[in-house]
């Protein structure tokens, strides 16, 4: 069955305005929310989102319900385009303020900023929360933060096996998770 | 399943995540790419997984964001929406007009208003005509340049393909066993001047001459070829400042066999049979 999401993206890759409205509302919540807990700003996120709802507008074409729904769509390329921002951001302040950061993380900056420690507490909440903490900090670094695994490692100072162990895992239960949901 | 597969498929959450390391990361994809369709469905599924996550952290973005995307969109070539917009407009005029008439304000949404609304929409509607009638301009004038460029480059592509084909017959009529080269000797008032014939009966041939006077005014040289004592006309041909001349002969009907070659300087045009001064000849074969 195709879902109201995959109806509305086909008819947008046929330049219908209307549908990407609705297409739009559906959707930038879900994207708004993930850029701004990746790039910290409200401003730089809505630009972000922007942005990619735009590429999505111009790429509603290539969308293919078969690898996947509207939602996994619109959030791969929003965490991409998010962490990208982020980490051009990190760049910009190693350049101008030269302080650089010790683990490479991409929104560091988002630490100097007190707003943020409220904002790592809501993290823990949803299904993050039904992951243990050591699974749910790796993934965590990992989506949030753009680490791999290696730098996860180093931040952490656990080994590189003992880090992919426990992101599996918290994916293997996420996956669960989201089985459990539909 | 091989263990490779295995190890693969564990690669696949860290993958999704965006947290393989490069050289993982590059292995995965190809991985992928050579047709492992159970790990490309966990990836997807992986990615699912995330959409929950992504939920718990909505939040509607700012107003203006839904704004300028649908008003580029419009722009972009979006019409239904922006018929939407506009007919939204409308309506939102509408209402707008009523509670200011019920508060006696009516003149706030004057006629006046809804036209320069309206009207500045359509200078934009025309000004986006007149660029874009620009561009296509633009275009058009480029696409008859590359059309210039391809008419240069196909006459010279037949320039010489016709060169080639003159190269390809001087070589064949070169390698024919059949083919005879003849040396032409200067007489009377030429006695440097010099020629040599590439002769083959069946396909004609190639006189080059050196030493020759120029020909003059009204006149021109004229090639014979000398079969049992009856001369027929093989063409005529005139020489550079330098003295030098050519001429390709066709394949001369009958003449299967040649004794003498001969060249004379006739009338301009040429004549039917030999009348003025002989300059060049060959030896009777």
């Amino acid at each position: 069955m195709v879902s109201p999401g995959s109806d509305l993206v086909r008819r947008m890759a046929g330049g219908d305005g209307d549908a990407f409205a609705a297409f739009y509302d559906a959707y930038a919540p879900l994207a708004f929310g993930l850029v701004r807990r990746i790039v910290g700003d409200p401003e730089e996120a809505a630009d972000v989102v922007q942005e990619v709802f735009w590429e999505l507008w111009r790429g509603a074409a290539d969308f293919d319900p078969i690898r996947g729904t509207p939602a996994a769509w619109v959030t791969v390329r929003a965490r991409s385009r998010g962490i990208d921002r982020a980490r051009s951001a990190r760049r910009r302040e190693e350049m101008f303020v030269a302080q650089p950061h010790e683990d490479g993380a991409v929104a560091d900056g988002r630490a100097h900023n007190p707003s943020t420690v409220v904002e790592e507490r809501e993290t823990i909440r949803g299904v993050l929360a039904a992951l243990p903490a050591n699974q749910r900090e790796v993934i965590e670094l990992a989506y949030l933060r753009g680490l791999t695994q290696t730098e996860i490692a180093e931040r952490l100072g656990q080994p590189l096996g003992t880090v992919k162990t426990r992101m599996r895992l918290g994916m293997e239960r996420l996956r669960r998770l989201a089985g459990a949901r539909t | 399943m091989s263990v490779g597969h295995e190890r693969f498929e564990e690669l696949a959450a860290a993958y999704a995540l965006g947290a393989l390391d490069g050289e993982d990361a590059a292995r995965f994809q190809a991985h992928v790419a050579a047709g492992c369709a159970d790990c490309g469905r966990a990836v997807i599924d992986y990615r699912e997984a995330l959409v929950p996550v992504a939920e718990d952290f909505g939040e509607p973005p700012p107003e203006r964001v839904r704004e300028t995307l649908l008003e580029r969109v419009r722009r972009a070539g979006g019409g239904r929406a922006s018929r939407l917009r506009i007919e939204n407009l409308g309506a939102a005029l509408v209402r707008a007009a009523t509670v200011a008439l019920a508060a006696g304000l009516a003149a706030v949404v004057s006629g006046a208003y809804v036209g320069s609304l309206y009207k500045a929409r359509l200078e934009q509607v025309m000004s986006e005509e007149v660029e874009l009638r620009q561009q296509l301009a633009e275009q058009m004038r480029a696409v008859a340049g590359l059309r210039g460029q391809l008419a240069e480059q196909e006459r010279t592509l037949t320039l010489v393909r016709t060169q080639s084909a003159g190269h390809d017959r001087t070589l064949a009529l070169l390698s024919d066993p059949a083919t005879r080269v003849v040396t032409l000797g200067g007489l009377g008032p030429t006695p440097r001047a010099r020629g040599r014939m590439v002769w083959n009966a069946r396909a004609g041939g190639l006189l080059v001459a050196v030493d020759l006077p120029s020909a003059p005014e009204g006149k021109t040289y004229e090639l014979w070829a000398i079969t049992g004592g009856t001369p027929r006309p093989a063409g005529l041909f005139n020489v550079d400042r330098d003295g030098k001349g050519s001429l390709t002969v066709p394949p001369l009907e009958g003449a299967h066999t040649v004794d003498v070659f001969a060249v004379t300087l006739e009338e301009a045009g040429g004549v039917d049979a030999p009348r003025g001064q002989m300059y060049l000849s060959s030896k009777e074969a």
